[in-house]
């Protein structure tokens, strides 16, 4: 497998986990925007991802293909109606809906795509330096 | 009694001796090692200039993902250290070939 395949790999895996990150920023910015009905709240996003199916040529190899998203979905979670009469959004019982985005998780979201990154970039730095010391072989100490 | 099977033998008669064929063919010259060379510092060239190429998009906002420019950087930078080692070993092989008693 050659180093720019190694590469690529990680680069896949940055790609799936950067996405994460930018959906889990895109439901946190959301929380607190308040819908006109229940079913108009915001439903926050998931990051659906995949092994990436081995193309043709590399089937005989025996590396992977790295990460791939296959979907984003929306969740359909219940919205978190709150008491707040004078709200405009307020319906007739004086609740106000507004997503159900669930922040612990969100958070949590947000350190899982942090580390999942970092490993792929370990990964990455390790190839790296593997191809560095390569060059070294025969070389002046 | 004929015997059929074997009767294409002498067709044998037709091939002509080893001596009567031409020359064999001249073997295709192998690409000398300066156009080698020159196919190989070509390519880190391109490999340069698309690194180049990536930070120009990055510095007027049209790239989604650093990290694609930073991977291209790193292998760029590997291709152009490789050329450095092959060139570092070329020179020693001809050092020593000039150090050479005759």
């Amino acid at each position: 497998m050659s180093y720019q395949a190694a590469f690529q790999i990680s680069a896949t895996g940055m790609a799936v986990e950067k996405l994460r990150l930018d959906l889990t920023a895109a439901n946190l910015a959301n929380m607190n925007q308040a819908a006109p009905t229940a079913a108009a709240a915001y439903q926050p996003l998931r990051l659906v991802s995949q092994a990436r199916p081995l193309a043709f040529a590399q089937q005989f190899s025996l590396a992977g293909g790295g990460a791939e998203v296959k979907a984003v979905v929306p969740q359909a979670v219940a919205p978190r109606l709150v008491y707040e009469p004078g709200h405009p959004y307020a319906d007739a019982k004086g609740m106000v809906a507004y997503p159900g985005v669930d922040h612990t998780a969100e958070m949590l979201n947000v350190n899982l795509a942090l580390r999942s990154y970092e490993a792929n970039l370990a990964a990455f730095t390790a190839a790296r330096t593997m191809a560095a010391r390569t060059l070294e072989i025969g070389g002046n100490q | 009694m004929s015997i059929e099977a074997i009767g294409a033998i002498g067709a044998v008669d037709t091939v002509q001796p080893l001596g009567a064929l031409g020359a064999p063919a001249a073997p295709v010259a192998a690409p000398g090692f300066a156009d080698w060379i020159a196919h190989e510092v070509g390519q880190v060239d391109a490999t340069l200039a698309t690194s180049e190429n990536d930070l120009r998009r990055l510095a007027t906002g049209q790239v989604q993902n650093l990290h694609e420019v930073m991977i291209h950087m790193e292998e760029a930078k590997l291709s152009f250290q490789l050329l450095a080692q092959v060139r570092n070993r070329l020179l020693d092989a001809y050092q020593e070939v000039m150090r050479m008693q005759v």
